[in-house]
């Protein structure tokens, strides 16, 4: 049969090369913008490689995309062209070359044997686990230097600016050294260390009082295992020795042994699963404090890799237990919600006066506090995590509580409920979310969707193509509409569409909610005159459509989920595994400082499962990231691809 | 009195900085005429080197203009100076106005938005990686081939402070693919960087220190693998840049108290001044020959007290053209925020051409390139950028208004090689010099 299908499709199984040829129609289809393991179209069977280019094994995977029987009805051929329904649209022309390309494939894949292809496409999966030398934040140096100096000075609060990348400021690829931070690191060093050592031992560095060759020593190996977080070689022993009697005055030595460690990439930087296997308890000391402390290790977590007690599961569970337990964890956890909520965005957001007089800086720390007071309460008081979207309580204000329109609390920030009828509830009802996802003068539909899929639903939206109009229909005052009437032009422009439809309708379930999250029943439009023109300003009050829905979640009801508010699209999520997943990688982006990769399903799994278990407590997920990314679990076994 | 010597004569740093710690004065910013910086003669000081060498500044702020009120009607010799570009009359025959210049980079398809398209094409001809620029910035091109033994291969300003932004919308200079230079945005700290005086002995301590600092990174190395170590190698660079910043201290420094800095850090225009004197400063004393200057951010969000604009911010005014709830008014106050630009521009083109060097002054010695990161603001154009070349590096032709239709990479690299002697063959986006931009 085979050597028949050889003899008739010559040129097809002989001129198709994947990655030359079908990869770049693909490309140009933009297919792998949604199709990726964090596209919106994560939950098809098309899912492209993140870390590299499609290799010839992926083409032999979208096999499982090939209708055997009658290649011509493939939905790897049909969807893209539309033939069958695609949420992405049409990225392919019928009839064009492209797919004349795409259809050699699929008839290729068709003939080939089906054994040998499961083999290849099998190959196409996991790499190799990345290590990562990981430079610790200014977060990290302000309370490394607190614990390890006693100084709390804060000088890295002016360093050059951290970026966010993955949506976090901690990440891997972001962290470049340029020349000015370089300096910067310097300038700091030289003025801790001086701060150290100007007045004798001021910061009690110096374990002894001799001042001779063996103190000497003595606080070299002793401080330096605390600044590198782990013992000096012996060649780094001698290097600082030689740097230390450079100058005749002890204390001088000391701190210019000092500030040579505190700019040492072996201070600044850590590697995580380096090769040296004798150091291994160590890195895995530092990568505990540093994701569960957001700080350098305390004594008793370096002596427990001393002792090879961090070699194990259980050993990494039992130090991640009780760092949690201090109030260092608080720290690091704070950091982390900032960042996923980006509430730093409020900071400098502002508003249109005349339409928000209520809106000040005061009230914008408050919105975050809320935010942060809610999710902190679930997390320490080991509540179920996943109320952060549906919890029908907050912590308010009086300032929050008038916005609300609800009764205020006695003392500030104390545990309000959130009646029925304001509709509001965790996150998704509060001013922090709603304030941050709009304009300064109106709401912005596409903004609140698109951060729901990309923070809570781990979902990465393609931007729009390059030179698209992003401007909307304006509003006159023969035809006065509301923001979905005008966005409705995304959905009825095939190329918007596409995207717009699985990003703005999750906004228009929240359009009863101002750009500053306060509860409006009608949306007022004001149609400013033409310049020079006599008119007075045209006043509205335009009806509100709320019916929201969240096109291609995962849910019983079929495949849309509708909602009329924060309060209901809150209940869907929080029950939503896709949710509840995009938390635990959330969790893992942050205390691994990079994007998951195939190499980490087997530890995701597993955290998403035993986070599950203790019915979604925050701490218990950071246990387990800790622990299985350490130590990762054997992959689980491959079962056969069933997802629509 | 704590001053700070630069060749023979003493600056004193509190006159350095008195422009920006009295709040509320008028702008009389102070830095003193550049007597420091002139040789015994009182010729200007880089007399004694018989051809001053050329400088090139590489000059930014974010979002476009409102191309109506920004390009001159005619072309050639006889234009008229737009709305937008009034502060330059009195610089026309220091100026080149180039029109017309695509960004086609910025069209490739990727990540990001159009703003950070634009921009990592603006000043890398490459596309955005969805992190950072996917190259080197033309200034730092131009600087691979003119830093020479300078103490700062470049130098990066910048002065609007606010803070929203990734690393695309903050940073115009870049080392290479994903690797940002920061802009020094805090005058004090950019003084401190240039003059900022040290004891004696410092300079051999700091040598010693960093010394150690890099035996500490090769070993790190050796246990690496490839990936991590060219992280390392990275951090090594770096620091190798920061000693020779400190080996080529000027012997005569001597110490200098903190400065009082007190200053009002929202007051954008005259921070700007500040910092454009400063990079004068740095030219001047060659302790640079390459620098760009970010006046504001990438898609940036400055507020503009001191033009009466305080309801919205500056990206808002670019898409406010009446068919939005926000008003109508956002392009004729964009007209007055453009125009706010090119003064900040001129007070630098002014700068240099009232620093005396050799038989002229600065002004003959630099280029300037002014870019925005679109053409037009409100349809995020990236096709058609108004870029105004400035200073007589190379033989500027002046006095001009010139359409053009080639590339903004094509501009660079006549820049590059004509006025730097640069000898590049192509730069990203580029395809060939454009023609009549000099001579």
């Amino acid at each position: 049969m085979r050597i028949a299908l050889l003899a008739l499709f010559p040129f097809v199984l002989s001129a198709a090369d994947f990655a030359r040829d079908v990869a770049p129609v693909l490309s140009r289809g933009g297919c792998a913008g949604c199709h990726n393991p964090n596209g919106v179209a994560s939950g098809t069977r098309l899912k492209f490689p993140e870390e590299h280019a499609p290799t010839e094994a992926f083409g032999k995977s979208l096999y499982v995309l090939v209708n055997r029987q009658e290649p011509g009805k493939s939905l790897l051929l049909a969807k893209p062209t539309q033939r069958v329904a695609h949420a992405g649209g049409k990225r392919i022309e019928p009839g064009s070359v492209d797919e004349k390309v795409l259809r050699e494939w699929v008839e290729y894949l068709a003939t080939a044997d089906l054994a040998t292809l499961q083999v290849k496409a099998a190959a196409s999966e996991a790499g190799p686990a990345k290590r990562a030398l990981r430079r610790l934040t200014h977060a990290q140096y302000n309370n490394t230097m607190r614990d390890l100096l006693g100084d709390s000075s804060r000088l890295a609060d002016s360093f050059p600016p951290e970026d966010f990348i993955n949506g976090f400021r901690n990440q891997y690829p972001g962290q470049n050294a340029s020349p000015m931070l370089t300096e910067a690191y310097s300038s700091a060093a030289e003025k801790l260390s001086r701060q150290a050592f100007r007045t004798g031992d001021s910061r009690n560095l110096i374990p002894c009082k001799s001042q001779d060759l063996l103190c000497r020593d003595r606080f070299l190996k002793e401080f330096g295992r605390r600044a590198f977080r782990r013992p000096l070689t012996a060649l780094e022993l001698t290097r600082y020795q030689k740097l230390f009697a450079s100058e005749k005055n002890f204390y001088a030595g000391a701190q210019l042994a000092l500030e040579a460690m505190l700019q040492s990439p072996s201070f600044l930087m850590r590697v995580e699963h380096g090769v040296a296997a004798s150091l291994q308890g160590y890195e895995v000391a530092s990568k505990l404090a540093y994701a569960l402390w957001n700080s350098t290790p305390d004594e008793a977590l370096l002596n427990a890799a001393a002792k090879g007690e961090l070699a194990s599961p259980a050993g990494v569970e039992k130090q991640a237990r009780r760092l949690l337990a201090s109030e260092k964890a608080h720290d690091a956890v704070k950091e982390f919600l900032v960042d996923w909520l980006r509430l730093d965005r409020l900071n400098g957001t502002i508003r249109e006066r005349r339409q928000f007089p209520q809106f000040t800086p005061e009230l914008t720390v408050a919105m975050a506090e809320e935010s942060r007071r809610l999710a902190e309460a679930l997390i320490w008081q080991r509540g179920n995590f996943m109320e952060f979207f549906s919890a029908t309580y907050s912590y308010l204000n009086s300032d929050l509580a008038k916005l609300y329109g609800v009764t205020a609390p006695s003392d500030e920030y104390t545990k309000v409920e959130l009646p029925g009828a304001t509709e509001r509830a965790g996150v998704l009802g509060h001013a922090s979310f709603l304030t941050t996802t709009s304009k300064p003068a109106e709401t912005s539909p596409t903004a609140r969707g698109l951060f729901v899929r990309e923070q809570f639903l781990c979902q990465e939206v393609p931007q729009p193509p390059p030179g698209v109009s992003t401007n909307l229909p304006p509003i006159t005052k023969e035809k006065p509409v509301t923001t979905r009437e005008r966005l409705g032009m995304h959905l009825s422009s095939p190329s918007c569409a596409s995207c717009h439809t699985l990003i703005d309708p999750i906004g228009f379930g929240l359009e009863k909610f101002d750009a500053i999250g306060a509860r409006r029943e009608k949306l007022h439009v004001t149609v400013q005159p033409e310049r020079n023109s006599k008119d007075e300003p045209a006043n509205f009050d335009l009806e509100l459509d709320t019916s929201g829905w969240l096109a291609g979640l995962v849910s019983t009801n079929g495949t849309s989920a509708p909602f009329n508010s924060p309060r209901e699209l809150g209940k869907i999520l929080a029950g939503s595994a896709q949710c509840q997943e995009c938390v635990v990688k959330q969790a893992f982006r942050y205390l691994m400082g990079r994007h998951e990769a195939a190499a980490d399903s087997a530890a995701l799994e597993r955290a998403a499962q035993e986070f599950r278990a203790s019915g979604f407590q925050f701490p218990e997920l950071l246990v387990s990231l800790v622990k299985w990314t350490t130590y990762p679990p054997p992959a689980p076994t491959p079962t056969a691809v069933t997802r629509n | 009195m704590a001053s700070v010597h630069t060749k023979d004569r003493a600056v004193s740093r509190r006159l350095l900085l008195q422009g920006f710690s009295a709040m509320g004065a008028p702008i009389t910013v102070g830095l003193p005429p550049l007597v420091a910086m002139f040789n015994s003669q009182g010729t200007a000081y880089a007399a004694a080197k018989a051809t001053p060498p050329n400088r090139f500044v590489l000059w930014f702020n974010g979002n476009g203009v409102v191309e109506r009120y920004w390009i001159p009607t005619e072309t050639g010799r006889d234009f008229t100076l737009t709305p937008c570009l009034a502060p330059l009359a009195n610089f026309r025959d220091d100026i080149h106005i180039i029109t017309g210049l695509d960004n086609p980079a910025a069209r490739l398809p990727g990540p990001g938005n159009d703003h950070h398209r634009s921009m990592s094409a603006l000043m890398t001809g490459t596309s955005f990686t969805g992190r950072g620029a996917g190259g080197a910035s033309a200034d730092q091109v131009i600087a691979g081939k003119v830093a020479g033994d300078t103490r700062f291969r470049s130098l990066q300003i910048g002065v609007s402070q606010e803070s929203f932004g990734e690393s695309i919308q903050r940073n115009m200079s870049w080392a290479g693919h994903d690797r940002a230079l920061p802009p020094e945005m805090l005058p004090h700290k950019l003084f401190d960087r240039l003059f900022g005086a040290r004891d004696a002995g410092w300079v051999a301590r700091k040598r010693s220190v960093l010394d150690a600092v890099q035996a500490d990174a090769a070993t790190l190395k050796q246990s690496l693998g490839k990936e991590d170590s060219l992280r390392v190698d990275e951090h090594l660079a770096s620091v190798r840049d920061v000693e020779r910043a400190i080996a080529s201290l000027p012997p005569n420094y001597r110490k200098v108290e903190e400065p009082q800095f007190d200053g009002d850090m929202k007051d954008w225009p005259r921070i700007a001044k500040i910092q454009s004197d400063l990079l004068v400063h740095a030219l001047a004393s060659g302790q640079t020959k390459v620098a760009s200057y970010m006046l504001t951010k990438c898609q940036g969000l400055t507020r503009f007290p001191w033009l009466g604009y305080t309801a919205a911010r500056h990206h808002d005014y670019t898409h406010q053209d009446g068919k939005a709830p926000g008003g109508a008014d956002g392009q004729r106050i964009m007209r007055d925020i453009c125009r706010w630009h090119v003064e900040e521009f001129a007070y630098l083109v002014g700068k240099l051409k009232a620093t005396p060097e050799g038989d002229g002054n600065l002004l003959d010695h630099t280029s300037i390139v002014f870019v925005h990161e679109h053409a037009e603001a409100n349809d995020h154009k990236n096709n058609g950028l108004s870029v105004i070349v400035a200073g007589h590096a190379g033989g500027l032709a002046t006095g001009r208004h010139t359409r053009h239709t080639g590339t903004i990479g094509d501009l660079y690299l006549a820049v590059a090689n004509q006025a730097f002697g640069a000898q590049l063959k192509t730069f990203p986006s580029a395809s060939r010099e454009l023609m009549g931009l000099f001579g």
